[in-house]
């Protein structure tokens, strides 16, 4: 386009154009940065601080200190496994119970099928929270508030959504053609699900279960108004120590705790789940 | 990667093959569609019939009647609640169409570094659990907080803190949905091709006309899913309003769950349950009726 020389007189203009096209965006992403950035950044510092004295900008005393004294917990120590556990439960159960499902709706053709799918997305049409106290009501009539199996089936609900529709679009992805060329040099049915279908959806998969894994550990409505008094997950920790907020700290070393996985899937999940998958998952 | 389609059937070849297919696929899809049915459609069902039956105190039967309703209408920190509940959805949505519009119509044009980065910052709210904004939120905006730190460090010292107040809400329920109205709406941008608008522009459309001729009714799909999830999402809000909202009034959340937990009163907290899901009722059935219509198909 632009020949050598006059590149080097055209770049400070082309930067001032597209300086000017991108008023816009540098704002808003100034304006994301305070805004986003911020609170995360402030909760990381407030875990790293011994103390921290209005208006410094930073803690005027860094340190580990707060790390000890809220891992040393009764209630810290009994909530984290508690919730990790509880985790593996309940995306080993919706695997169970969705995946196989997944399929069906993905590659099956029996009737009502559409409207059945669409079932799922329209559970979105309830307010969230007077639908656990619907489901809560009938719990407490079976005497299962405050139960590990009320936490686990409240939990439950709250994953099909998700573990529906990324599979099953995942499976509707994969091409029929490699699959019939497979059948066709004589592979049997197993063997080409086995060795062609699985390969092909498993990230997708892997990026549901993960994202159930990390949505569910996070899970604090559901377990607070199920679980309460017996069932204390980390999330409900969470609602005591800010409520009763004794120590800033203590939040601040439960959250950096409670965020690690969010970040790992962070990394991992951004690689296989595109924003279409999601917004699929609402009807877009 | 290939969003959910609905209108795949496959014809198998042979009749027997299919129907024992057909019998495959309901047994495998059963175990969900139990749950979903026991677990949301049916306590949602019950709810609204328990409430309207009301038992009586001598005789143990069961009579249709709006005393439950009478009872939440009559009590004037609930109704507050209920009222409170309203205005603070109709300001959370109006503000992420205010932010998340411009935002995306962004996202969608420009192929910038800055784009880019503005885009993962939209979206890193999504990995964000509620609880932990909530606390992120109150050491930010809290009086003494980083917020109004950063404002003194320039020079500005009447900062008033949104905390505990009803501001504080809408900030935070902003901050959680914008994500999601940010990747629905550049998604229904994005479904407007780039040929379509050069070619608007060849025969002389400005900005102004391919915005409202061909974006517009391009994108309303999207937005309508966008405003009724948000609309139902913040009406059915819990944990931001409980921990960054005032002690009264409450959004109805915050409410149901102390007449649930804090006064044991089952029947009061169903009550505000079923006023929510009816309020929230018309626009869950624009948000049934919006995904069941077919997409605009793709010339």
């Amino acid at each position: 386009m632009t020949t050598q020389p006059q590149t080097i007189v055209l770049k400070p203009v082309r930067f001032l154009k597209t300086l000017r096209r991108e008023t816009f965006g540098l704002i808003a992403l100034i304006l994301l940065v305070i805004v986003i950035i911020g609170p995360m950044l402030t909760t990381v510092m407030w875990a790293f601080a011994e103390r921290w004295r209005y208006p410094s900008l930073v803690p005027t005393q860094w340190g580990l200190s707060f790390w000890e004294e809220t891992l040393s917990r009764a209630d810290v120590a009994a909530a984290l496994p508690l919730s990790i556990g509880l985790a593996l439960t309940v995306t080993l159960l919706s695997s169970v119970v969705c995946l196989p499902a997944a399929y069906a709706f993905a590659r099956m053709s029996f009737p009502g099928r559409n409207a059945l799918l669409l079932s799922f997305l329209a559970t979105n049409a309830f307010p969230r929270f007077g639908l656990y106290i619907s489901i809560a009501v009938i719990f407490f009539r079976l005497q299962m508030i405050g139960t590990l199996q009320g936490v686990i089936l409240i939990q439950l609900v709250n994953t099909l959504l998700l573990m529906i529709w990324i599979p099953t679009s995942a499976f509707q992805g994969v091409d029929r053609a490699l699959e019939e060329a497979a059948l066709d040099v004589g592979a049997s049915r197993l063997r080409v699900f086995l060795q062609v279908t699985l390969p092909l959806v498993l990230p997708a998969l892997a990026a549901a279960v993960l994202l159930t894994l990390v949505s569910t550990f996070y899970e604090a409505q559901g377990a607070l108004i199920i679980g309460l008094p017996n069932v204390k997950t980390m999330p409900v920790l969470m609602y005591q120590m800010i409520n009763s907020s004794v120590v800033v700290q203590y939040g601040a070393v439960m959250s950096f705790i409670l965020w690690m996985p969010s970040l790992v899937v962070l990394a991992f999940a951004q690689r296989f789940v595109r924003g279409g998958a999601i917004s699929s998952g609402f009807g877009v | 990667m290939a969003t959910a389609q609905l209108s795949t059937a496959h014809p198998a070849p042979l009749r027997t093959r299919r129907d024992l297919s057909a019998l495959l696929g309901y047994l495998l899809i059963s175990p969900p569609v139990l749950i979903m049915t026991l677990l949301i459609f049916f306590p949602i069902i019950q709810s609204v019939l328990r409430t309207l039956f009301v038992e009586n105190a001598s005789t143990g039967q069961a009579a249709f009647s709006f005393e439950n309703y009478a009872k939440f209408f009559s009590n004037r920190v609930l109704t507050n609640n209920l009222w409170f509940t309203v205005t603070e959805t109709v300001w959370t949505v109006v503000a992420l169409f205010v932010i998340g519009f411009p935002l995306s119509l962004y996202l969608r044009f420009s192929k910038s570094r800055i784009a880019a980065a503005v885009q993962i910052l939209a979206l890193f709210p999504l990995f964000v659990p509620g609880i932990i904004l909530a606390y992120a939120l109150i050491q930010f905006l809290g009086s003494h907080g980083s917020l109004d730190t950063m404002l003194r460090n320039i020079g500005f010292t009447d900062y008033a803190t949104p905390y505990l107040k009803w501001n504080g809400i809408v900030i935070a329920l902003v901050w959680e949905h914008i994500p999601f109205t940010v990747l629905v709406l550049t998604a229904g941008f994005r479904q407007v091709e780039n040929s379509v608008i050069e070619s608007a522009r060849d025969v002389g459309a400005n900005g102004w006309q391919i915005f409202t001729r061909i974006l517009l009714p391009l994108v309303q799909r999207s937005a309508l899913i966008v405003f009724c999830l948000n609309v139902i999402g913040v009406f059915g809000a819990f944990t931001l309003p409980y921990l960054l909202g005032p002690a009264a009034p409450m959004m109805m959340g915050v409410s149901m769950q102390q007449t649930f937990n804090g006064y044991n009163d089952v029947q009061g907290a169903e009550t505000q349950a079923v006023i929510t899901f009816l309020i929230c009722a018309a626009v869950g059935l624009l948000y049934v009726h919006t995904i069941t219509r077919p997409r605009v198909e793709r010339t």
